[in-house]
């Protein structure tokens, strides 16, 4: 698991060569899938077995080193339970990633990811990335979603897929990774998470935010 | 160990067993630690009440699965008694014994490990069983890794194959036996006597071929008919055949010749509860396992000794010093230190009377967690909170008014169901709900119950899941018009923690709460009602801390995005219970709106930090809360929840009676208070400030209307001359600015007062951004005042300045 880590940080400031650019990148799923470890052990390299869940949304950043390019995530971590759907949209509204994320053993919660992939192909920005994360592959030997299944269909709507767990590490990084190369590193690529940062009722109209700097 | 009767309490300890390797459970989470299970289990045993009981005190989780019990203790075991006891003294202790062991088996509790080390004898005759809960707490002795009972004291169907109830008469026939013809199978290594005790299946009466292999045969034909009948009915091979518990009493009742006086309560400190002399005992330094080690019973080697010498590849190891398992030895504790720290109190203080004027003590002056850790103040508070919960429901007043200073945590369960009016026959109610049909929501509590403050030893066993379990599901069956709600089961979780033993007391607490703190939040749709929950928390930010306000609102940092979770869960699913449980104790005597000052206090806190971040730094700061002086947010916000008028915070959704009277409405719908920074204030709370002297009021009205009536002491800031633009008071001219700076310096409230609700709203926003606290808006403006209350109208003096 020898992926950047917030190397960005470490780089001498002002160093040339380097465009920063900043993603909004949101995290959805039905409940204890494991959207919050995932996060976990991509921004600090840890895992709790006694996880808290996770009510209307948690932030956190995480910056990956690239060629030439820093790409910082700015993610937002939702709650998973089907009663705080409402809120979903301003999370994913001006996203430029997500990652819709199921629990290798739970059927139901595969059903439901395809759910969010659909909301989001109709909903979201259209050059959204998506990503989709087939958790907890730690636990194979109680598999109920078949790695091929998934594969194909993520195949079929275009999507990035990965098998990950956030108890050992395994394609944390690297889903992420994957995600920070799909994305355009345009000029005008990215956008900050002030969008999402509005009242509810007037949050149809995010405020633009530019980022590559 | 001390032997005399300020020995109230002692403890003992075992290990429980060690899982070995990672091993997971079906659900990929670690299996729970043995100790764990044994703690929940154990909880019910600290509330069993019997005279022939010791009363459990605490069962302790120390280090490596050890675990500790400690319980009451009196006298001496029978073991330790060298001297024979006559048969009346045989005859009475056996229905002291025979009494405790129903109340046992009634309870669906098994002793089996009693024996004559656990049975207690006091010099005035007084038995009781100590530590009699092993068994039951140690899940069948399925927690731990040694066999449980002694060897001579088991029942042929225990060694087979476990045995039930009934293995517990036999084990009494055995000690009946004993205490007739003397101790059996001395110097018997534990293998040959389980098999010896095998081989009495065969014999048609056990207890004299037991004497018979004693060579005690005469001895045993001595004993009186009535006590060898006993005996007899007892060691039966077939369980079935055995006496019942029941029946002994009844046989032992009528030979029983002895009767014991009635033990007079001891006056004084001695005479107080014991679970309070083991508290008070503790916060005077008493340390449970530095006793343990310094009698030898928690032995220190260093850790490296223990390490095993290999680890097998199904994670089982080989070698390394365990140390004993299980020690059957009890360490007793001496109140000697607790009786000096309390040596000077007077007699009197013991017995508070109700209508006395309470004591003050100096103690109320430091803060709350040191009160708490203060043995003479938890002495007085405790003594009279006894007093007080004992005449619940009369006392309620009372208790409300002592729980406002603070509340024993020793008794905050019963403080908290009193303030929360919890009445009634619960049990009953409780025992009628159907907690185990499965619903749909079933699959959601279950993933949320894993997750729920399980740092706490107690809510992460499996008796904790399922209580929470049970919890919810009656919850949510007996309040059809609501959903679960993720945070639900945060929001359970303190009454679970302050009731485990009591089920039905937490459900009846949480059953109390939601309509008076959550009113109407666990609806399916209930974004109306946390719109306007959010709304109200922000016009309270702008009231007391403007500045905070201001920045915020220019960054776009919302409440939706970090202040759902505080409020759904009245913050339970933010702190954890040791600071949930202040934060409830107030909000418990302050009533709802404390919750809304409790946000602001704790922003308050995180002030000069949020002032100097960005959108991003400032979430990532609630993602990750920092850590909150709990104390201190609870006094800032009960401080700013009083010196708020109280129709400022009024919301629309709360389950109080609806304001009837224009004087005291302030209601707006709903998309209106989404737009307005500043709050309203009604009519009524305006002239009760006005008459205090406690406001300042701000007419915006054009100097024409102001010059014609205006409210007395009021100033004129005529709205068309205010630039909105520049955020500086002196630009309203030197006498407003004079005025106001005045105002602010003594603390008044400052009420903007307008012919439309507009410009009050606009410069009510602009005063917010000028940094001034407290300001709000008069509800129906100089229009609606002068029609209710004209007496406060008159026209302005000349002032000379002018
Ligand atoms: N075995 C295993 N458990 C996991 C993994 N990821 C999460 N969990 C567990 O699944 C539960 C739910 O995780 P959480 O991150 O809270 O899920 P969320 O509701 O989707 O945010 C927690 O108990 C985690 O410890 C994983 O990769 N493997
Ligand atoms: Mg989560």
């Amino acid at each position: 698991m020898a992926t950047t880590r917030s190397g960005a940080a470490q780089r001498p400031n002002g160093a040339p060569q380097t465009k920063v650019c900043q993603f909004k990148l949101v995290l959805l799923g039905e409940s204890a899938v494991g959207k919050s470890s995932l996060v976990l052990r991509f921004v600090k390299g840890q895992f709790h077995e006694y996880q808290e869940s996770t009510i209307g949304a948690a932030f956190l950043t995480q910056t990956l080193c690239l060629d030439d390019t820093t790409v910082k995530f700015e993610i937002w971590d939702t709650a998973g339970q089907e009663r705080y759907h409402s809120l979903a949209p301003m999370y994913y509204r001006g996203a430029q990633a997500a990652i819709v994320v199921y629990d290798i053993t739970n059927q139901d919660t595969f059903g439901r990811a395809k759910n969010w992939v659909k909301e989001l192909q109709r909903q979201a920005s259209p050059s959204i990335v998506i990503a989709l994360a087939g958790n907890k592959s730690d636990l194979a030997a109680k598999r109920m979603v078949e790695f091929e299944e998934a594969q194909a269909y993520a195949d079929e709507n275009g999507l990035l897929f990965m098998e990950t767990s956030a108890k050992t590490a395994m394609n944390v990084n690297d889903i992420f990774l994957a995600i920070a190369n799909k994305l355009p590193k345009s000029e005008s690529a990215g956008g900050g998470a002030a969008g999402g940062a509005r009242r509810l009722n007037d949050a149809d109209a995010p405020r633009a935010s530019s980022c590559c700097k | 160990m001390h032997e005399d009767e300020s020995c109230k309490f002692a403890a003992c300890t075992f290990f429980a067993k060690n899982h070995p390797g990672e091993s997971c459970g079906s659900n990929g989470l670690p299996l729970t630690p043995s100790s764990i299970t044994i703690l929940g289990r154990s909880q019910r045993l600290l509330t069993i009440e019997h005279t022939n009981l010791c009363t459990y005190l605490d069962i302790i989780r120390g280090k490596h699965e050890r675990i500790i019990v400690v319980a009451e203790v009196i006298g001496k075991s029978l073991a330790e008694y060298s001297s024979k006891f006559s048969y009346e003294e045989i005859i009475n202790i056996s229905l002291q014994v025979t009494n405790a062991m129903m109340f046992l088996h009634k309870q669906e509790i098994t002793h089996r490990t009693l024996s004559d080390d656990n049975i207690l004898l006091d010099s005035s005759g007084r038995v009781k069983l100590f530590n009699y809960g092993m068994y039951y707490m140690t899940n069948e002795g399925n927690e731990v890794p040694f066999p449980l009972g002694l060897p001579r004291y088991l029942s042929p169907e225990t060694i087979l194959n476990g045995g039930g109830p009934a293995a517990d008469v036999w084990t009494f026939g055995i000690i009946l036996l004993e205490l007739c013809i003397g101790k059996l199978w001395k110097n018997i290594k534990p293998g040959p006597t389980l098999r010896r005790i095998l081989t009495l299946v065969h014999a048609n009466n056990p207890a004299e071929r037991i004497a018979r292999e004693h060579d005690c045969l005469e001895a045993y034909k001595e004993i009186p008919e009535t006590v060898r009948n006993l005996i007899e009915k007892c060691l039966k091979i077939y369980p079935s055949e055995r006496a019942t518990f029941e029946e002994l009493i009844e046989d032992l009742s009528k030979i029983n010749s002895k009767t014991l006086e009635d033990i007079k309560q001891p006056r004084g400190l001695m005479g107080c509860k014991l679970q309070y002399l083991y508290y008070w005992w503790q916060l005077t330094g008493g340390d449970i396992q530095a006793e343990l080690k310094k009698n030898g019973l928690i032995k220190n080697s260093p850790p490296i000794l223990s390490m095993p010498i290999a680890i097998l590849l199904d994670g089982g190891t080989i070698g390394g010093k365990t140390g004993a398992l299980f020690d059957r030895r009890i360490a007793k504790y001496s109140l000697d230190l607790l009786k000096n720290r309390l040596s000077h109190i007077p007699p009197q203080d013991f017995y508070p009377l109700m209508h006395e004027r309470r004591k003050d003590y100096d103690a109320v002056a430091l803060p709350k967690i040191i009160r708490e850790r203060d043995t003479e103040y938890q002495f007085y508070r405790l003594l009279w909170f006894q007093r007080l919960l004992h005449g619940y429901p009369y006392t309620t007043q009372y208790i409300r008014t002592e729980a406002e200073i603070d509340i024993p945590p020793l008794e905050r369960g019963d403080v908290w169901a009193a303030l929360l009016g919890v009445v009634g026959d619960i049990e009953d109610q409780y025992e009628r709900i159907d907690k185990e049909t499965p619903t749909p929501t079933d699959r959601q509590i279950d993933v949320d119950i894993p997750r729920c403050h399980q740092y706490c030893w107690l809510l992460c066993g499996s008796a904790g899941h399922r209580t929470l379990k049970r919890l919810l599901k009656a919850w949510l069956l007996t309040n059809p018009q609501y959903v679960y709600w993720q945070g639900l089961d945060s929001l359970t979780a303190p009454f679970l923690y302050l009731n485990f033993c009591n089920e039905a007391r937490a459900f009846a607490c949480l059953s109390a709460f939601v309509p008076k703190f959550l009113h109407k939040f666990f609806l399916k749709d209930n974004s109306a009602v946390i719109k306007e929950y959010l709304a109200k928390f922000w016009q309270m930010t702008a009231f007391h801390e403007p500045e905070l306000a201001t920045h915020l609102h220019d960054i776009n940092f919302v409440p939706e995005l970090f202040a759902i979770p505080w409020f759904l869960t009245m913050f339970s699913h933010v702190f954890p219970l040791h600071k949930i449980v202040h934060l409830w104790d107030a909000l418990l005597v302050e009533g709802p709106s404390l919750p809304l000052f409790m946000g602001v206090g704790i922003l308050r806190q995180l002030r000069d930090t949020l002032l100097d971040s960005g959108f991003n730094e400032c979430i990532l700061l609630f993602s990750d809360l920092p850590e909150i002086d709990i104390g201190e947010c609870v006094k800032e916000s009960i401080d700013m929840c009083r010196i708020s008028p109280r129709s400022i915070s009024y919301r629309r959704f709360t389950n109080e009676p609806e304001m009837k009277d224009p004087m005291d409405i302030v209601e707006v719908p709903l998309d209106v208070l989404l737009s307005e920074t500043c709050s309203r204030i009604s009519l009524a709370d305006f002239f009760s400030l006005t008459c205090q002297d406690k406001c300042c009021v701000v007419d915006i009205r054009s100097n024409l209307l102001y010059e014609k009536s205006c409210i007395e002491g009021s100033i004129n800031v005529p709205y068309s001359g205010v630039h909105l633009g520049q955020h500086e008071l002196k630009s309203l001219g030197a006498h407003p600015n004079k005025v106001l700076t005045e105002a602010i310096r003594q603390k008044k409230i400052i009420v903007v007062a307008s012919a439309e609700d507009e410009t009050a709203q606009l410069f009510s926003d602009y005063l917010v951004k000028c940094g001034v606290s407290r300001v709000c808006v008069l509800h129906g403006g100089v229009s609606a005042l002068h029609t209710h209350v004209p007496s406060l109208f008159g026209v302005p003096k000349k002032t000379a300045h002018k």
